[in-house]
């Protein structure tokens, strides 16, 4: 293999995260092999580890490197109240609100008809064996406020209730430190809708 | 090319980039279309919360390609508010204009059929009745329109009490005494129900019922063999709420 194809090789692999263009990948390549080997060694390192020992939690379905992550294997944790998302960054910025101290379940995605994804490919049978086991009390519904969100909170609350548990969704409306005015018009709409007594 | 404020809604949406949306829309107009929104998911974005299926929308575009460019969007009224049954009926129209219309082909009528249809899933409409006259004004509109006011072979009007055989393709034919002991050239049906969903006034449970299995086998002729998903998710959804005791599936 010549030097060209190496580097294409690489600005290619590059260009596989997120954001990055062929621009970007161009400057990084660069970037890594005049001022950086090391970088470039502890990268690889680091990419190869995480492909190999990274999987999915047995129970919650989210990133893990044991057979458990760490909230499911925390015994701090509330284990009668799950709260369901859609993806590991919804989970980390619920972690990060700090007002919650159950445990997940991350679908990794979301039920959409029109792009083919239902309940077996949402991997459904997975929940349904966790709330199976009688020690969830609760489930929280914190899908995302979009068309697909809510249909996949209403499929999982008949799902939830099915097995005679409660199901509780989250609610959404204007952000705190928001000014109303500010606002876009479907927030304000859930706002009003999802209004609780006060 | 330049389009402005053309009457549309969204069908359905994906990620493009970092911040951008795919969009596939209906136009009154123009049909359906592909559009590329540039920044859609920026939280500075004036389109914020407004892309969204369900959503009267006035669209300007420009590009005449697959993939068009929005330069602009309106909302055209508030968000057709579909409460969590009827948002699969929602679906279900979205995924049949996505596999049954080409992009390009303006369909006015149908958008107008589509509008109305949604409006009434949002109302006090029974979803079964808004479906079949949807399913059979989509039908006319793409060219296999159902033949529903007389038998094919005889050109005689549809009587109300006489049974029918509709024949995909072709048209009713009256069934006599002797056809009952043969297997059925094709769907049976009464002539009343057939009248009653040429004047999309499908009240009696018979009518719906049998109308049901025509237009069904009608769409699934022209959807490829694949199923609608949107049709399994709701069955999916039924078959968990008849542990509590439920009802048919309007798809
Ligand atoms: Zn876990």
């Amino acid at each position: 293999m010549s030097q060209e194809t190496i580097l294409e090789a690489l600005k290619e692999a590059l260009r596989r995260l997120p954001g990055v263009g062929p621009k970007s990948a161009q400057r990084m390549a660069l970037h890594l092999l005049e001022r950086d080997r090391e970088g470039m060694r502890i990268l690889a390192q680091a990419l190869a580890s995480a492909a190999e020992q990274i999987r999915h939690c047995t129970r919650c379905n989210n990133f893990a490197e044991e057979e458990l992550c760490a909230i499911c294997a925390s015994s701090r944790r509330d284990h009668s109240l799950l709260c369901v998302v859609e993806t590991p960054s919804d989970l980390v910025s619920l972690e990060q609100s700090g007002a919650y101290n159950g445990v997940y379940y991350v679908l990794m995605g979301r039920l959409s008809p029109l792009d083919g994804i239902g309940p077996e490919e949402l991997g459904i049978a997975r929940l349904e064996a966790l709330l199976a086991t009688g020690r969830v009390k609760e489930v929280v519904l914190a899908t995302n406020p979009t068309v697909e969100g809510e249909a996949t909170a209403h499929y999982l609350s008949e799902l939830v209730r099915a097995h005679g548990i409660r199901a509780t969704r989250i609610a959404y409306g204007v952000p705190v430190g928001g000014e109303l005015e500010y606002t876009d018009r479907g927030t304000l709409a859930r706002a009003l809708t999802g209004r609780r007594e006060a | 090319m330049r389009v402005s404020q053309q009457p549309g809604f969204v069908l359905h949406s994906r990620h493009y980039s970092e911040t951008s949306l795919i969009l596939e829309v209906f136009t009154r107009e123009q049909g359906r279309l592909g559009l590329l929104a540039k920044g859609a998911r920026r939280r500075s974005s004036p389109w914020q919360g407004m892309l969204k299926p369900f959503q009267p929308l006035l669209l300007s575009w420009t590009g005449r390609s697959d993939l068009a460019l929005l330069i602009g969007a309106e909302t055209e009224g508030a968000a057709i508010a579909l409460d969590v049954d009827s948002i699969y009926c929602g679906f279900y129209l979205n995924e049949l204009l996505m596999r049954l219309l080409h992009r390009h082909d303006p369909h006015e009528r149908l958008f107008d059929a589509y509008r109305s249809a949604l409006r009434a899933l949002a109302g006090a409409a029974v979803p079964e009745i808004v479906l079949r006259i949807f399913e059979k004004n989509l039908l006319s509109d793409i060219g296999y329109g159902l033949v529903l006011d007389r038998d094919i072979q005889d050109n005689a009007p549809l009587v109300p009490e006489a049974l029918y055989e509709y024949v995909l393709d072709q048209g009713p034919v009256r069934v006599v005494d002797s056809d009952l002991h043969r297997p059925p050239r094709g769907i049976r049906v009464h002539g009343e129900s057939l009248m009653a969903l040429a004047l999309e006034q499908l009240l009696a449970p018979r009518a719906l019922r049998e109308t049901k299995s025509l237009v069904r086998a009608a769409l699934s002729r022209h959807l490829g063999g694949r199923p609608l998903h949107s049709r399994r998710l709701y069955q999916h959804i039924q078959a968990l709420r008849s542990r509590r005791g439920g009802s048919d599936s309007p798809t």
